[in-house]
């Protein structure tokens, strides 16, 4: 629905897609795809933060959007094919 | 059988001179006071060092600056989405779900220490 036409997505609307990518990416169970995902989620919003055209934000964001659902959907996937052992850098000293 | 009711009679009737009002009422206090939330709740200033502690963690922050009224925009030049990032790492440290509405308020030191210490559920 957002990607129709060039109506770029409000500031609100961006940080709100930020913010669910940030929570999907802590449900990942296994540390290196949760540490890439949020690297990944950071990284992306970093480089287009000055994009001005609004037909290029409303395509970052509405890929944004995309990218959250395979998120969301691996997540899912994988919490079923969770490793066994955790990562050693789960393993809090206490 | 009359020794062991004289008995019986002699245990019980201490146990009913304890029972008056009086002892009676701050054991069941403590009992109410087990359901209560605000019982073992954080002290506001466990919550402002837990604050400070992250956001001084945060990559981009001058540890030197951060004060308990600081504005994470204006005073340590962050942006919107470094705003973002810190109530992620304040929901994580607090174990909350802060609702997307409230984590949009939350842009000073202040009100994110007043948004946790009014939280019943901020471990």
């Amino acid at each position: 629905m957002a990607a129709s036409g060039v109506v770029a997505p409000t500031r609100t609307e961006v940080l709100q897609l930020y913010r669910s990518l940030l929570r999907v990416a802590r449900q990942f169970s296994d540390y290196n795809i949760r540490e890439y995902s949020k690297r990944r989620t950071i990284d992306a919003f970093r480089d287009n933060k000055n994009l001005t055209d609004p037909s290029q934000v409303s395509a970052a964001f509405s890929d944004g959007k995309a990218q959250l659902e395979v998120a969301k959907r691996q997540a899912l996937v994988y919490s079923l094919y969770a490793p066994k052992v955790k990562s050693i850098m789960d393993i809090k000293p206490s | 059988m009359a020794l062991r009711a004289a008995v019986l009679r002699h245990i019980r009737l201490p146990v009913q001179t304890l029972t008056p009002n009086a002892s009676r009422a701050p054991s069941q206090l403590s009992l109410l006071r087990l359901f209560s939330s605000h019982d073992d709740h954080l002290t506001k200033e466990e919550v402002i060092d837990r604050v400070l502690d992250v956001v001084k963690s945060f990559p981009k922050v001058d540890p030197s600056k951060v004060t308990p009224d600081v504005h994470f925009q204006k005073d340590l030049g962050l942006d919107s989405l470094d705003n973002v990032e810190i109530v992620m790492a304040l929901e994580e440290e607090f174990k909350l779900e802060i609702p997307d509405k409230e984590a949009d308020k939350i842009d000073s030191c202040n009100l994110a220490i007043e948004y946790i210490y009014n939280h019943p559920m901020a471990g």
